[in-house]
């Protein structure tokens, strides 16, 4: 059971990477969510003929 | 949301693939004689780089279907598998790094694999530079595609030079690469269920990551024909 | 059409010789650059001559190809987008592959200019002789700088068009002129030990195919490279 330490780390740091990367994902996933409800407001403001049209939010990638 | 659906799914089937993957390595599967414990990194290990390089020849691929079709559609595939590849290949060199301290008694040696795909991660690390520092363009995009093809031409040379590199060279650790004496078929069975289970980790990953490059383009161009809709409304 | 882009090709090589002829400071500057990158490894390697001095000799030149191969191609790719004559030249009927043949042409014979001054430096820093050695590093080092400017070039291409791509071009370069590196350092080391060509041939044989990849690569992609704005 020598060198179980390094078993161990080299396992957690995978699944580390792998959580974190996916998380990445997600959170911008949503932040795109986030800007698409966005525009769907404003497409309707637009529809409706009324309400002041608010300044072009440019998507952060 | 068929998209959503099957990414789901992937998901799912991941998970299920991974545990059996994990109960294998950890449980299952009988320890090495030689190398000891340690040699089951190797079972995540070469799943991940058979997955990075999958990943860069996706790349390539894309790249090539981006400057012939000029769809967009192509260079969202394509940042998205160098995205992903990058965050397995870096894998490879950590567990690689691990793997080699308590067996090679060093954490880094010139051996030709290692040194390849070093190289492979500088490779990609600058396309993954050249993308952020472009912004979302269709410039960008050319210019990403471009280099993607060249990166992927540039793989087998190195390959081939670093090869010859390594055996002109006084050979150090050459002998036992590591893992080519899968003697037990139990070892086998082991890492084909690693790579079953990296190959839809990979795939489930590289849709999260596609889906939402897509919507980022999608947005980009509802946000650019929106302003000019508005436009058009506050003039009349 | 053939005669129309060859044609093409002398002209923009052309006026690139000209301008350096008539004051362009790209060959000046890149020696000077060799000269200071030799100078900094002969500090930090402290040679000793024999057959270690030639191998430390051999990566020195290696390197200050390198950083020379960078400035070249930047040099002749950046000059025109600067003046905005990049432009010009895109609009004109001018056939792209034409143009990335002139401008690797032009980074190529800078290059080389630049190589031929820092083999003689090398042979008096590292204190080698003048001798039918120095003259086997020839196709080596040729090969290499062939090599480079085809890859720099198309990347030059790239790097002049983005905001801080002076900082992308060495970061795509490199990694991907590696194989060239690797065969270039052993069959100069071997050329200067004194070995006979044939032991170093098969390093030439993969410089010989980096360079034909990398120019047909360059030949064919420049196109998108240098496409409309």
């Amino acid at each position: 059971m020598e060198n179980l330490s390094y078993l161990f780390v080299a396992y957690a740091i995978i699944f580390a990477v792998i959580f974190g990367y996916v998380i990445f994902i997600w959170r911008r996933q949503a932040v795109l969510e986030a800007e698409l409800r966005a525009m769907e407001a404003r497409m309707r403001a637009l529809e409706e003929g009324a309400g002041p049209p608010q300044p072009a939010a440019r998507p952060g990638s | 949301m068929s998209g959503r659906g099957i990414r789901l799914w992937l998901g799912l089937v991941t998970l299920a693939l991974m545990l059996a993957a994990l109960y294998m390595i950890f449980v299952y599967v009988p320890t090495e004689a030689e190398q000891g414990i340690v040699q089951r990194i190797f079972y995540f290990h070469v799943p991940c780089a058979l997955v990075a390089f999958v990943a860069f020849a996706l790349v390539a691929i894309a790249g090539v279907f981006y400057l012939w079709l000029g769809q967009q559609v192509w260079d969202d595939l394509g940042y998205a598998a160098a995205e992903t590849g990058m965050v397995f290949c870096t894998l490879v060199l950590v567990t690689g790094s691990i793997w080699a301290k308590p067996i090679w008694g060093a954490w880094w040696t010139w051996d030709s694999r290692l040194t390849t795909t070093l190289i492979l991660w500088l490779l990609y690390g600058g396309y993954l530079m050249l993308r952020a520092m472009a912004g979302d363009s269709e410039q960008g995009a050319r210019f990403g595609a471009v280099v993607g093809i060249v990166a992927a031409l540039d793989v087998p040379i190195v390959i081939v030079s670093v090869r010859l590199w390594r055996t002109i060279h006084p050979a150090v650790l050459v002998t036992r690469q590591g893992g080519h004496g899968l003697e037990d078929p139990r070892m086998v069975a082991t890492l084909l269920v690693s790579l079953a289970a990296f190959t839809t980790l990979f795939i489930w990953i590289l849709c999260l990551r596609f889906a939402t490059l897509r919507m980022h383009t999608r947005l980009g161009a509802l946000a650019r024909s929106l302003a000019l809709a508005e436009a058009a409304a506050q003039d009349s | 059409m053939a005669s129309f882009a060859a044609r093409s090709f002398v002209a923009v090589l052309r006026k690139d010789l000209l301008l350096e002829v008539r004051g362009g400071q790209s060959t000046v500057a890149l020696g000077a650059l060799s000269l200071l990158v030799l100078v900094v490894l002969v500090f930090a390697f402290n040679p000793a001559g024999g057959e270690r001095g030639a191998a430390a000799a051999a990566g020195a030149l290696w390197v200050a190809l390198v950083f020379s191969g960078m400035l070249g191609a930047t040099r002749a790719v950046s000059g025109e987008s600067e003046n905005g004559c990049i432009r010009a030249l895109l609009m004109s009927p001018l056939d792209r592959a034409a143009l990335y043949a002139a401008k690797l042409a032009a980074a190529f014979i800078f290059m080389a200019v630049a190589e031929a001054a820092s083999i003689i430096l090398m042979v008096l820093f590292f204190n080698l002789e003048f001798d039918l050695r120095v003259m086997r590093l020839a196709p080596a080092v040729m090969l290499g700088a062939l090599g480079f400017a085809a890859l720099a070039t198309l990347l030059a291409g790239i790097s002049s068009r983005l905001r801080g791509g002076d900082l992308v071009l060495p970061l795509l370069a490199v990694p991907m002129f590696v194989p060239a590196l690797i065969a270039g350092v052993k069959a100069s080391a071997a050329a200067l030990a004194g070995a006979p060509l044939g032991e170093f041939a098969v390093w030439l044989k993969v410089l010989v195919a980096f360079d034909v990849l990398f120019v047909a690569a360059g030949y064919l992609l420049f196109e998108y490279v240098a496409g409309e704005e």
